[in-house]
Parts: C-alpha cells; structure tokens; sequence
C-alpha cells in the first residue's frame, strides 16, 4: 500500500507539477496517529557550551492539539506538570502544576514568540500551521542527505502576526515529512535552523528526534523521544487540570 | 669611542649630504607615520586596570556570564510635562524600536518593551506591558496604574514627576563605545527633536570623552604650535630658525603617533589605544623635541658669531652637543618608560610611544636640523647672529648674583621644598570622570540631570556565586540588596531575588505578605520552572547564569566622589564578610569599585614612576659622567620640582588622577634636560681647569640663556590650559610651573649646589676623576 501511495506522489509530482498549497494540502492530510506517548529528552546547549537537561513524559492527542507533559528529571523539577488545550476560536489553555505549592496556575503566553519551557522552540513553532493562514510557494527541489525533497517557501499572513517573516520548508518527496525547515525573523535574518528526524512506528512517520539551532542566540535544542508508543486508545478525558497532579506509572 | 664616530658621522652627513640626510629623514618619518591607519582611539576605565586586579577579573567574568553590563542611559522629556499621553507614548515607541534596530545596540529597556506580570483570577499573565503604538486613553491610564503598583518598575522607566522618561541601552560589546554612541545619540536627536535630550552611564562616556580627546589633542597641538612659534620667534628673531625648529617638531610627532598605531596594529594591544590620558603627549613630545632644537640653534648661533664660518659653526655645535642631546634624550626617554613598571595599562603605550618619539627627535635634532642649516645662507649681520637677544643679557646677569649668594638661594630653594613637602600631605585623589568637566559643560549638566530626575549614572554589580535555588542565598542576596539600598547615593538594585520574590506574590494570588523568597527550595524551583514556561528565558539571562550557579546583582546610583566610593565599596565588603556565612563567593565590581581601585593604581603608578625614573636617571648620568656624585647632582632639582608640584597640588587643591599622576614622569623627563646640559658644560669648564671663581659664571653664561629659552619655549604646556577636561588643564598650570621650578632650580639649587661643592677642591677632583 505504502509502495503505491509513494509511487502515486511521484507520479502525480512529475507529471502535474503541484503548486506550494497542493504539497501543503499533501503534508497536512499525511496520515498521522491519534495518540502519542514518548519519553522526552530535552537537551538545551548554550552559547558558552553549557547545558541544561530535562527528561519529560509527554502524551498528547489529535496531532499534539492536546498535550499533557510531567516532568521526569532533573530531580528539582519532579512532579512539575504542564497541559496545553489548543483552541481554533480562542487563546490557547495552559495549566502548569506546581507541586511545592500544591497549586494550578494557568499560564499565558499571548506572545508567541516566546519560548517553550526555555527552549528553542517558541509556543508560534509548537503550534500546528492552519493551511489557510499561510502563503506557499514553491521553490526548485533540493536534494537533502541523499533524499529529494520539495522547497517550500512558507509566509504567515498578516493577520495572525506571526513573529516570522517566512520560513523555507524542505519536504521529504518520499514521506511528505518536513524534514528540514530555516525560519526567518520579522528583519528577514534567519533566526532558526530546525532538522526533523522520523521514525516508522506501527505505520506511521513519527518524529523521533528534532534538532533546534537558534543563529541569533547561538543556542541549541535537541528533543530525543524515546519508548514512542502510537494509538494506546488515550483517553480525552486526561487532558484535565486533576491530572497534572498525579504522575502517571507509565 | 662610539660617541665619537656617531658624532663624525653625523657632522659629516649635515655638513656634505644635506639633502640626502632630508630626504631620508622624510621617508623614515613617512614610514613610521603609516601607523597612523591602526592608530585607536578610546578611554575606557575599566581597559586601565591590570588584567590580574580582581575587579577586572571579574568584571569580564561578568561580561562572559551575563552578557555587556555597561548601561548607557537616555531621558527625554520636557520639564514639567506629563508624559502619560498618546503623542508621548508614541515617540518613546518608535525611539524604542529605532534604537533595538541598531546592530551596535544588544538590548533596550524602556517603558515599550517591559514585561507585565500579574494575577488575574488565578491565571499567571506574562505579557507586554505596552502592546501598540497607538493606545488609547484607558490603556495609557492602565500602564500608569500598574506602574503606579510597582513602583521599583516604575522609577526605572520615568522620572518621579512623569516628566522624563528613562531609557537604558546595552550597547553591543562588539562595537566601539564611539560607534554606538554617535548612532545612539543621531537616533535620540533625528526622533526626539521636540524634547530635552539627556545622557550618561559609562559606555557613553568612553564614546564620547573618545570623540572629545580626539577634538581636544588636534585643538592643543595647533594652539601649542601657535604658541611655540610665537616664544620662538621673539627669542630665535629667526624665521628659518622657527621653521627648522618646527619641522624637528612636527617630524617627530609624526614618528610618535605612527609608532604607537604600528605597536597598536601589531601587537593588538589596549596598553597602545590613544586616550584622555594620552591628549597631554603630543604636547609633551613639541616641548621636548623643541628643547633639542633651540639647545641646537642657539649654540650654533653662538658658535657662528664667534667663527663667522658656517661648517665649522655647525660642527662645533654637534661637537659640543652630541653627548649632552643624546644624555637629555637618553634620560627623558628613560623617566617616560619607567611609566611601564606604572600598574595603569594605559602608561605603558604613553611612556613607549613617547620614548620612540623623544628618540627620533634627537635624531633629528642631530642629522636634520643641521642638515637644514647647512641647507640656508645665514648672513652674518643678521641680528639674530650679530648680537645676543634681551634675554640672553638677563640671564647672562642673573648668573652673576647665583654666585655672590649661594647659601642663600640653596637655603631659599630647601625652604620652598619643605612647603612642597607639608602639601604632599594634603592631595587628594579623584578619579571620577564626572570631576573632568567643568562646571556648565553639556556633558556634565546631563550627568547632573540624570542624578537630579531619574537613576542616576553610575553602577556597581556584585557576582555571586552558590546555588541559586538555595532559598538562604537568595535571602542574603536580599538582604545586601537593602544594605545596598540603605545609601543615599543608590537609586535601585536589581537581582535575580527580585524576581523570585515578584513571581512568589504572584503566585499567592498577588497577596503582598509573599513578596519574599520562599523558604521551601523546591518552590523556588518551581518559580524558576514556571518562568521558563510562561516569560522569556532571556529576562533571566542578565540576572542568573545558565546552571543557577552565578547571579548578579547589579545597583544603578548617582555620581559619587572617589572618596565616597572608597568607603562606601569598603562598608558593603564589611557587610558582605560579616552576613555571608554560607556562601562566601562575592565580588563586587562595576564602575564604582574602579574608582576605588583606580585611587591605589594612580598612588602606585605616580610613585612607581617617579622613584623608577630618578634611580634610572641617576645611573644614567653617573655612566656618562664616570662618578655616581654627578647623578646625584642630576636629579636634586628635580626631585625638588616634584616635591614642589605634589605639594603645590595639595595646597591648591589639585586632584591626584590618572591625567595627573603623569605629572612626575613629565617633570623628570623634560627638566633633567636642564640639569645635564648645566652638569655637562661645569665638567667641561671644570676639566677645562677654569678657575672656581669664574666657572659658574662662565657655565650659566654658555647653558643659562638656552635654559630659560628652553624652559620659557615650553610655556606650549601652557596650551594645556584650553583643553576640554580639568585634569588637562591643571597639568598645562602644573606643567608651566614645573618648567620654572625645574630651570629655575637648576640656575639655582643645582648651580649653588655645585658652586659649593667646586670650592671643596677634593671633593670635585674626586668628581672628575682626577684622584
């Protein structure tokens, strides 16, 4: 089946040259799972070399339009827990769980170019991109270790004040999986340098590993997911504030 | 032996390759002036501090760490004029934004860009306190407000009366002070053209005083000239002469700054940058090489009266002052080096670039400058050669009195000397850039007004190490804060504390009775997860290092005296040592701990130099005079001449500073001259066997007039005067001064000295050698 479907794609691109929102359309409607669970390790490395570690239990729904994170390591940050609820309409949730204070704090970050948990990867960065709030235009392919990709040129529309000008996207022709993508600052510099790395689990592509590089910082984030687990059957009703509280066995 | 051949060859190359000397001469001072394309121009105080003083140590610890600390501060306003108003707001906006676009700028805070953090029903809002450009009147009203409930935010960001609003800037490390302060200040002047400007904080000062020494060395050395030209012309009354004393002069200064921009391009190093200190060189090295050239022109005039032959005029003269040119240049050139055992860095390149400039001009002195005589028919009834000026006459009768009364004048001098001594006791040190301008300068008034109105300009920053989740070290850290803060002089403190303590109240549902540091170190961990989650990791980036092993404190303050600073720096150090019991780990840096630093280093280096210069000088002269007894002789008037200005310095309140401190170094150099040339022309009369009774007579009537003409030609100190900074300006005074006590006390303690000592026959047989 899978043999086809990527015999199809590179018909169809070869002999019907897509334009940037159909090879959009293709990556968006990718088959993805309903559920993942992983084991998250978060290095972050700054300018100087030095480096901070944190391994975090993540489990989210609905392409990570929920997710529920509990921090694992370092000791300090034991028990601390985070939920974020995606909305189309309105502000995104976020409950962060403090358990030296045995307290839930909604937090807010209406500037999404803020970092996500002190890493490189800003809240606009972990937030799917709707098709629809975006331009796409396609450049030449490009060949990307050994795997040829298409180039997509991604600009946000004014409206959602996006804090990126543009972002380049190389998307593997194979998998429709963006493996690469430069992101460019509202001055027009490059900001950030993401690598992707997948993994096939039970069918799927999965990210396994993403590789962060912020040029204006000089800063380094590298996401290695361990023990994925696809489809469990997660339970919606999780992604709820009396979760966070309680550190899940496994 | 050497002296001799170098002495024939130079006779021979002036007096039959005359335009061969010239040309070479011009393109080895072409050669040395391509250094001028590395020649640096900077002060910056901190760059004066040896690398090994702790407070340098750590201050570039603290840059490594935590990123440029160095706050230029920018207020604009109109006097009176609330601020809280949309056309206002609007303008602090766009200079915001104009200001964080420019690549010599890392970081702005200003009321547009502060962060908001409150708690609204229980939810943690981080956001942008100011959110658009164009707000309306409930949104300015909202900001006040809030302001209004953080007064520590508020009173950074405007002025008391919400007539000034304040803006700090972190220029980039990458760039020159002078670069981001001139775009800065461009920015501020093309945006905010309807309000009152005002400046300060270090960075700005380093930029701008960079901008002034430039502006302030050219304006010397052009008023100097002028006034060369004008003392030379009435005692050589000999154009050609003043132009032939002036191309020595402007050669050699070409040779000196080239040098230093040579040294500075090869060898990268700041000891070689041009900075307020060095504005004094260029001056120092015109009355030095001029005092080459008029020993020289004068003896040749002499000589050519006498012989009324050119050649033989000339060679006469190199013959009798080869070895006294080479002796002064040697020792004045020696006195300026001993400026590189000072512990200042900056006197390093002062004393080497102004050594190889006191060598060239000797060399100059002797090649050129009778190559250019040689070049011109001088005729023999001309006044200037026929017979001797009006100060040649008063001299020549001024050294008739010295020998009727030499007991009294020695006695005269030692009492002047013991008054300098009582007033030694009296200096006192100022260090601080804010007492270099005058009262009204522009600068100054706007150092001033940031006192007056808003922080103040100055800071202090305390490293810290220990475990930053450690509820006990953040206490402490609090608890210095308030010390700090106990200061009349300390507008606000800022530490990592603040924000554990800001995030703590939030969290307990804005209750005030929380504002402190938890007791629970798991909590602060908590507060420092939450940040992470919900602000900006980079607001932490200046307070707290990347492992929570460093944090730092940093205190913004108004302009403080250097002896303020030595007591208020030494009282925190008390308190640190008597509360720090756990952690141990803290220094304190910033610019007001280099102000106390700097009163040590300038003491140290004033009397590094000073004994390093008269010991050299003494060894040197007795080397070339056989007999120790003569550089005894040598450096009597001048250490008199220094005693005379520290004390003179202490009695007229003069302050002791890094400008200052080059004062010794100055004195020795430039007044040993006198004192070898009269030292050197006794021996000579003395093994001369000329009688005792006629000796000093004779000694004052062939180095007496160009003494005073030398001392009286380098009244161009005077320029000094004119400079834009008071420092300079006192030493152009002391400078004039030095160069009467130190001719003076050479036609007088020394001659009297020497008048004695010539009665005793042993004891100048002994002298001469001759036992």
């Amino acid at each position: 089946m899978k043999k086809i479907t990527i015999l199809l794609i590179t018909i169809i691109s070869t002999s019907y040259p897509q334009d940037g929102m159909a090879i959009a359309k293709m990556v968006d409607e990718r088959k993805a799972p309903q559920d993942i669970v992983s084991k998250t390790t978060m290095l972050l490395t700054n300018s100087k070399g030095k480096t901070r570690t944190s391994t975090i239990l993540s489990k989210s729904i609905n392409n990570s339009s929920k997710q529920i994170l509990w921090f694992l390591n370092p000791a300090d940050d034991k028990g601390v827990a985070f939920l974020k609820i995606e909305h189309v309409d309105k502000a995104d949730e976020m409950r962060m769980w403090l358990p030296a204070f045995k307290k839930v704090r909604r937090i807010s970050s209406s500037k999404k170019g803020d970092s996500f948990m002190g890493s490189d990867l800003s809240y606009e960065d972990m937030t799917s991109r709707a098709l629809d709030e975006n331009n796409y235009k396609r450049l030449e392919n490009d060949m990307i270790d050994g795997k040829e990709c298409f180039v997509l040129e991604v600009v946000p529309n004014a409206e959602i004040k996006s804090t990126y000008s543009k972002h380049i996207t190389w998307v593997e022709k194979e998998t429709l999986i963006a493996i690469k993508e430069e992101s460019y600052d509202l001055g027009g510099s490059l900001r950030k340098k993401k690598k992707f790395f997948f993994d096939s689990i039970s069918g799927y592509d999965v990210i396994n590993e993403i590789f962060v590089e912020d040029i204006q910082k000089n800063h380094t984030t590298k996401l290695t997911m361990d023990d994925i687990k696809v489809d469990s059957d997660i339970d919606e009703s999780l992604f709820q504030e009396k979760n966070l509280k309680r550190l899940p066995r496994n | 032996m050497i002296n001799t051949k170098f002495k024939n060859w130079a006779i021979h190359q002036s007096i039959h390759h005359p335009k061969r000397t010239l040309t070479s001469a011009l393109i080895i001072t072409l050669i040395m002036g391509f250094g001028l394309q590395h020649f640096v121009i900077e002060d910056d105080m901190m760059k004066m501090i040896p690398k090994s003083v702790k407070t340098r140590v750590v201050w570039e610890e603290v840059k490594d760490e935590f990123g440029n600390t160095d706050l230029i501060f920018v207020a604009f306003g109109t006097e009176g004029k609330n601020l809280f108003q949309n056309k206002a707001m609007s303008d602090l906006w766009n200079f915001t934004k104009a200001l964080e676009a420019l690549p010599e700028v890392e970081e702005i805070r200003s009321l547009t860009n502060l962060d908001r953090m409150e708690n609204e029903d229980g939810f943690l809002l981080i956001d942008d306190l100011v959110s658009t450009k164009n707000l309306s009147l409930e949104e300015i009203a909202d900001i006040k407000d809030y302001l209004i409930r953080n007064p520590e935010l508020k009173k950074q960001v405007i002025s008391q009366n919400d007539d000034f609003f304040n803006i700090v800037v972190i220029p980039n490390g990458n760039t020159s002070e002078q670069a981001s302060v001139v775009k800065i200040v461009a920015t501020a002047e093309k945006l905010l053209s309807g309000y009152d400007l005002h400046f300060g904080g270090p960075p700005y000062l380093v930029g701008i005083v960079s901008n002034l020494v430039r502006a302030d060395a050219l304006f010397l050395v052009r008023i100097g000239l002028v006034m060369m030209v004008i003392i030379l012309l009435a005692s050589l009354r000999s154009v050609a002469g003043v132009f032939m004393v002036l191309s020595v002069i402007i050669l050699s200064l070409i040779g000196m700054m080239g040098s230093m921009g040579w040294i500075r391009g090869l060898t990268g190093s700041d000891r070689f940058v041009f900075s307020i200190m060095n504005t004094s060189m260029p001056i120092i090295l015109m009355t030095i090489a001029n005092s080459d050239s008029v020993h020289f022109l004068t003896k040749f005039f002499k000589k050519l009266r006498i012989t009324g032959d050119k050649e033989k005029a000339i060679e006469q003269s190199i013959d009798s002052l080869m070895l006294p040119i080479f002796l002064t240049s040697l020792t004045t050139a020696a006195a300026f080096l001993s400026l590189i055992f000072a512990p200042l860095e900056y006197m390093t390149g002062y004393g080497v670039s102004i050594a190889i400039g006191i060598s060239w001009a000797w060399i100059l002195s002797t090649t050129l400058l009778p190559s250019l005589i040689m070049l011109k028919d001088w005729p023999l009834n001309s006044r200037s050669i026929r017979k001797p000026g009006l100060l040649e006459r008063i001299v020549d009768k001024f050294g008739s009195k010295i020998i009727k009364f030499p007991r009294s004048i020695l006695i005269g001098g030692l009492l002047l000397v013991a008054v300098g001594i009582y007033g030694i006791r009296l200096v006192t040190t100022e260090v601080n850039m804010f007492s270099f301008f005058e009262k009204g300068n522009k600068i100054r008034d706007s150092l001033e007004f940031l006192d007056e109105k808003m922080l103040g300009a100055m800071d202090l920053e305390f490293l810290i190490k220990g475990d930053m989740k450690d509820p006990e070290l953040l206490q402490q850290i609090s608890q210095l804060q308030d010390y700090v803060e106990k200061n009349p002089s300390v507008s606000i403190t800022i530490s990592i504390a603040d924000i554990i303590k800001r995030m703590h109240r939030t969290v307990m549902d804005d209750d005030p009775d929380y504002e402190t540091v938890p007791d629970d170190r798991a909590k602060v961990n908590n507060l420092y997860t939450m940040y992470s989650m919900s602000g900006d990791p980079d607001d932490l980036t200046a307070l707290v290092d990347y492992e929570y092993s460093k944090a730092l404190v940093t205190a913004i303050l108004k302009n403080v005296s250097t002896k303020s600073s030595v007591l208020f720096v030494n009282d925190i150090e008390h308190f640190v040592d008597q509360n720090f019991t756990q952690y141990k780990d803290i220094t304190a840096t910033g610019q007001l701990v280099v102000l106390r630093d700097m009163v040590e280093l300038v003491i140290k280096s004033s009397v590094i130099s000073i004994c390093v210069s008269i010991v050299v000088i003494t060894f040197i002269a007795a080397i070339f005079f056989k007999q120790l007894g003569w550089g005894i002789f040598a450096v009597i008037p001048l250490s008199a001449a220094v005693i005379l200005n520290f004390g003179f310095m202490g009695i007229l309140k003069i302050d002791l500073n890094h400008v200052t401190a080059l004062l010794s170094s100055v004195i020795i150099g430039v007044g040993v001259d006198f004192a070898i040339h009269y030292i050197s022309q006794y021996r000579r009369l003395a093994r001369a066997k000329v009688p005792v009774a006629t000796r000093s007579n004779r000694v004052i009537d062939e180095v007496g007039y160009p003494i005073i003409l030398d001392a009286l030609s380098n009244m161009a100190f005077g320029a000094l005067l004119l400079s834009e900074f008071v420092p300079l300006q006192h030493m152009g005074g002391l400078m004039v001064f030095a160069m009467f006590s130190t001719s003076f006390g050479t036609l007088t303690i020394l001659s009297s000295l020497l008048e004695l000592t010539g009665r005793r026959k042993k004891v100048m047989k002994k002298l001469l050698g001759e036992q």
